[in-house]
Parts: C-alpha cells; sequence; structure tokens
C-alpha cells in the first residue's frame, strides 16, 4: 500500500503565483519585532507585508489570515516557533522585549518555554518540516500543534494535521484522542501526522538541537469494506 | 423428546409450540425486524427515572429481536461435535463450500472457536453437545467463554471481516524461506557443478526449472562438442535459440537482480512528508533550506539493537482476498496481516510498528473494537 499524500488546491483563484519560501532582508536590515509575553509583533506594515507575502509568516492582529482588513494599527502576529526560526535561523529578524533590549536565544528559549513547556519538541519539528518546504501554520483549530501547507494556505488545502509527541509522552496514541483528531481531519481531507521527537536534554545554542531525531507516524482509518469490493471486480 | 434425569426416570417433554403451518414458516423465513432509533448518543448513566424506563424498553425491544422465531432447513448444515476435554470442535459431516474452515489433525477436522461460532450465527453448522444440539445463545458460552475475554473481541474482528467478503485465517509467521528459486540459479548451480565441483544444493534441485535447465544446457554441450554444421543451420532460424540467447543474456548480469521482496515493501527509515522537495522553489534555495536541515529522521540503525526483540503485539488473523486463488494447504503471502487492539488499549506507537514491520511483510491492518463493540480498521505509514 503506497502512501500518497492529500493536496487539494483551493478553488479561488489568485494571482499569486510567485511564491517564496523565505523573506529577504534588503540592505542587510532585518526586520524589527516585540515579543509582547504572547507571540512577536511586527508593528510596521511594510515589514509585515513582507514576511506574510513570502512564506506566511504570522498572522494579521484583525485578520483570519495575513494583514488584510488596512486598518492602520493593524500589526502582524507571529507565533513562537516562526518567530524563533525567523530570528536565530534564518536570521531576518530581530526579537526585542518590551522595554526595548534585542532577545538572544537563550533568553527568548526561557520565555517561549514559560508559556509552553514543550516548546523546544514544538521548535524542532518546525524547523524538521520547514526544511522539507512546508509552509506551517498554528493547527489550533483542528486540534493539532501545526497545520502544514504546500506553498500558501491561500492556494492550498492543509495536507497534514501535526501533532507533536515526544517519547515519553504518547497521549496522542490514546485510542479516543487518535480517534478524534482523525475525525475532524478528515472532514477536510487531511491526515493526521504523528511525531516523536527524541531530543536530548538541555539546549544551550540554535545547533543544539542537531542531536534530535524525530520519527513520522501517519495513521489513517482504512474501510476495510470499500477495499475488499474494490477487488473484487 | 426424551431427556434423562439424574434418577434414569423417563420423563417426557412436551414442546410448548406446535408446528407451524406452511404458511407462517414462508413468512418466518425472512422476518425483518427494524431495530427503534434512539436519538442523541449518550455517553453517561444519569439513572433517572426516563432513563431506566428508557433502558426497559430498549432491552424488551432486544429480547423481541432475538426471540423471533428462525426457520432453517434442517438438511444443507455441516455437523460438528464439541469435545469438552480438548474443547474443540470436531467436524464430523460437511457440507457446502467448506475450504476456507476449519484445521485438520490426524486426519480430523477441527473448527477454530470463532469459526464455529461464525458457521452456527450463519445456520450453516449444527453443533452437538453430549447429543443435544447447542442453540446460539449456549454457543457463545460454550465456545467464547463465559466472561468477556480475548476470545469474544477475535469473534466479533472475524465475523465482521468474514461478512465483508475477506478470507480470514489464524496468522501463521512468515517462513524464512530463501527466495525463490529461479532458472537463474539452476544455471549457476549446474555450472559450479561442472567447473568447481560443488555438489547442487537440495532447495535448488526440486525447483522445477531445475529439469528444464540440465537438458538444455546437455543439449547446448552437445550441440558444441557434436559442431555439425547442418544443425546450425536449423538453430538459427528457430525461435528456441532466440529464447535461449536472451536468457543467457539476462543470466551474464545477476547483480541486477532486483532486491528482495521484503527490501521493495519496506519503507522504513524514509520520510513521508518529503514530496514538497521537487518543488521549483525548493530547488532554487535549496542551499538556504539546508543551512537550517538539522533536525533528522530518527534513522532505522539506531533502533535495529531492539528490532531483535520480539514486539508485544500479537497479529492474530492474515487476511487473504477471495479472488487470488487462496488455498489453505499452501497460501500464499496475506493481503494484511491484522493486530486487534481491545477498547481501551492505545494505539501502538512508531517503534512497535517498526519492530513489528521487520519481521512481517504484509501490510499490518490494526482494528480496534470500540466499547460499543464497533470495528474500525486502520492503516499505518511510518517513517
Amino acid at each position: 500500500m503506497q502512501f500518497s499524500f492529500p493536496c487539494k488546491r483551493k478553488r479561488c483563484f489568485h494571482k499569486n503565483v510567485n511564491y517564496t519560501p523565505f523573506p529577504s532582508c534588503e540592505n542587510g536590515e532585518r526586520h524589527q519585532g516585540r515579543f509582547t509575553g504572547l507571540s512577536v509583533e511586527i508593528i510596521d506594515p511594510v515589514q509585515a507585508k513582507s514576511l506574510y507575502d513570502s512564506g506566511c509568516f504570522g498572522k494579521g492582529s484583525k485578520s483570519r489570515g495575513g494583514p488584510a482588513s488596512g486598518d492602520e494599527d493593524e500589526t502582524l502576529l507571529l507565533g513562537l516557533e516562526e518567530s524563533c526560526f525567523l530570528a536565530y535561523y534564518l536570521n531576518t529578524l530581530e526579537i526585542t522585549n518590551l522595554a526595548g533590549s534585542s532577545m538572544d536565544f537563550q533568553v527568548f528559549l526561557e520565555a517561549a518555554k514559560k508559556l509552553n513547556e514543550r516548546f523546544v519538541e514544538n521548535l524542532a519539528c518546525y524547523l524538521y518540516l520547514k526544511s522539507k518546504n512546508w509552509v506551517i501554520k498554528s493547527g489550533i483549530k483542528f486540534g493539532g500543534d501545526f497545520l502544514i501547507y504546500k506553498q500558501s494556505p491561500r492556494l492550498y488545502h492543509a495536507s497534514f494535521l501535526v501533532i507533536v509527541q515526544t517519547s515519553c509522552d504518547t497521549d496522542y496514541y490514546q485510542s479516543k484522542n487518535l480517534k478524534g483528531v482523525q475525525r475532524v481531519a478528515e472532514t477536510s481531507d487531511k491526515d493526521v501526522l504523528l511525531l516523536t521527537v527524541h531530543r536530548p536534554k538541555d539546549v544551550l545554542s540554535p545547533k543544539v538541537l542537531q542531536e534530535t531525531t524525530v520519527t513520522e507516524t501517519i495513521v489513517r482509518r482504512f474501510n476495510y469494506l470499500t477495499f475488499v469490493q474494490s477487488k473484487q471486480q | 423428546m426424551d431427556t434423562k434425569t439424574l434418577d434414569s426416570e423417563i420423563v417426557e417433554i412436551h414442546p410448548k409450540n406446535g408446528y407451524l403451518s406452511a404458511k407462517e414458516l414462508i413468512a418466518h423465513r425472512h422476518s425483518e425486524f427494524e431495530p427503534q432509533s434512539g436519538g442523541l448518543k449518550r455517553t453517561q448513566n444519569e439513572g433517572t427515572a426516563p432513563e431506566l424506563e428508557e433502558l426497559r424498553r430498549a432491552q424488551e425491544q432486544l429480547r423481541a429481536q432475538l426471540s423471533v422465531p428462525r426457520i432453517e432447513r434442517l438438511g444443507g448444515r455441516a455437523l460438528a461435535i464439541w469435545n469438552d476435554e480438548q474443547k474443540v470442535a470436531e467436524v464430523l459431516r460437511k457440507d457446502g463450500k467448506f475450504e476456507n474452515f476449519g484445521y485438520s489433525e490426524q486426519g480430523r477436522l477441527y473448527l477454530e472457536y470463532y469459526e464455529a461460532m461464525f458457521l452456527l450465527e450463519l445456520g450453516r453448522l449444527q453443533l452437538e453437545y453430549y447429543g443435544s444440539v447447542v442453540s446460539i445463545e449456549q454457543a457463545y458460552v460454550l465456545l467464547l467463554g463465559k466472561l468477556e475475554s480475548e476470545k469474544y473481541t477475535n469473534y466479533l474482528v472475524y465475523s465482521a471481516l468474514s461478512r465483508a467478503g475477506y478470507i480470514v485465517v489464524r496468522h501463521i509467521p512468515p517462513e524464512k524461506t530463501p527466495e525463490e528459486v529461479t532458472s537463474a540459479d539452476c544455471i549457476w548451480a549446474l555450472l559450479k557443478e561442472t567447473v568447481g565441483n560443488e555438489p547442487v544444493p537440495d532447495h535448488i534441485k526440486t525447483s522445477p526449472f531445475y529439469a528444464v535447465v540440465e537438458k538444455r544446457m546437455e543439449d547446448i554441450k552437445e550441440l558444441i562438442t557434436s559442431q555439425k554444421t547442418e544443425d546450425s543451420k536449423i538453430t538459427k532460424e528457430s525461435i528456441d535459440l532466440e529464447f535461449d540467447s536472451r536468457k543467457r543474456k539476462a543470466n551474464e548480469k545477476p547483480i541486477e537482480e532486483p532486491p528482495s521482496k521484503k527490501e521493495k515493501l519496506s519503507i522504513a527509515g524514509r520520510s513521508l512528508v518529503d514530496q514538497l522537495k521537487n518543488e521549483m522553489s525548493y530547488s532554487k534555495l535549496e542551499e538556504i533550506f539546508e543551512k537550517f536541515d538539522i533536525i533528522q529522521l530518527k534513522s532505522v540503525d539506531d533502533t535495529k539493537e531492539d528490532t531483535t526483540e520480539l514486539s508485544s503485539l500479537k497479529i492474530t488473523f492474515d487476511l487473504h482476498l477471495h479472488n487470488e486463488g487462496f488455498k489453505k494447504s499452501s497460501p500464499k503471502p496475506p493481503t494484511f496481516n491484522v493486530i486487534i487492539l481491545p477498547s481501551q488499549t492505545s494505539f501502538p506507537p512508531h517503534d512497535e510498528i517498526a519492530k513489528i514491520q521487520n519481521h512481517h511483510t504484509a501490510p499490518l491492518l490494526v482494528i480496534s473494537v470500540s466499547e460499543s463493540k464497533q470495528i474500525q480498521a486502520f492503516l499505518y505509514y511510518i517513517s
């Protein structure tokens, strides 16, 4: 049984075909983000547009997707994992705290861990999927950790609902949990991708994540009745 | 109907019901019973009076449904007796297509408990226990045990899959037989024998190709040693030689043989979400992507140490398809291996599945039986 991944194009037509996965820094100038205690906020509308248009990072504070309300005070909110990726792996973002001083990897990591104790695992999975050219958005509306898209959420429906697990916590292998997310994901043509992270204890620099490994598991509901009927013809 | 009591007195038992008329028989042959729809599902018992009343009504309905008289022909059923010592059902008389059921031991045909139960429920088997016919209700206790057990879930799965149209058999662990012997193997063995004086291994000698290849080599040897000019003329036109040369060509490159079946089937160690690496946007910016490509897939080698120990998962059944010529005596590799997951059990994680896939080649079908006895199958894809 070969595995084929679900990938459904959205019906509405967008002219934006030139898809670029990463924002570029012109003249070596980095984007300026402010860590608000929940997310990283990009205030400058030009920078916000640049981040959303190339790589679909963040979410407009007054819109469902990218900043689209047209209000002047709309900002772009970056999630913890994506801001960490942009700042310390791509080097296109500078994160400052509310007082205005720059945050380095360690400081940001501590702050992020306070918000989400599984931040390191999530970051590892974010990097893993990002390096495979996926556009990654929050999966909270489907009850998972991430949703991953081909090219852009504007062009394609999400292909997978990603759930991050550690090797000791396998909550989502519990029957009712797995069946639950599967049903939710299936109604919108997604697969559930369980990523189990095996990681070293301490993370001190962006590079230390190198020792981290993941395993992928996709569990799909299988209709044994239609399968046998299709084989009988 | 006569029975003996413990005191050996003869007691006459009169059946409560009379005999059914022909009309009644036909009416009862396919009696339909519509289950009542119960509204929304609820998950917890509240213990309120209307709820108790509803439960009572539901139970009554179930009883009424179950006590509808079933009409069956007495003939056209197989006959088996229950052996209480060995706890097996021995088939005395077969009926109809029976080739996918039972197993033979010392010339006798026995039914597995789930097979006997299934045939009983279909009305194709009469099971007798010390001379009296076993009812379906009694058979549940007799075959599946009084308490809810593994046997019961196994039977549920067996019954559902059989009704769906699979041939369900007890799981047979794949034998570690060498790859199928091809004619190329025979040629090499023969060459080694004549040139290197190595004896031909037994498993090659028994291959159906062996005699053919041996004969052909003899013929060619004959041809070369006799060197008759007219012969070559005939053989040049003959199709046989064409075949011959092509086969010889193929044999010259034994390295190009496809890898073993197991290697072809296993996809372990490969990511399932690599598809977007073929995109234009990836190839253009490959350098940047590689910069942060630091999290790797856990490789198979890492887990290899513990792959030797057996997984705690147990494969219960093998599934075969009807149109693939299944034979009980010489089963082909199954279409699926079935693992049964009782309710409340967690799904097996990646490593467990990887371990069990190492030993089996057929795709795994994990079938979960929920608390409400519903059956759902799952397929695993792992890196």
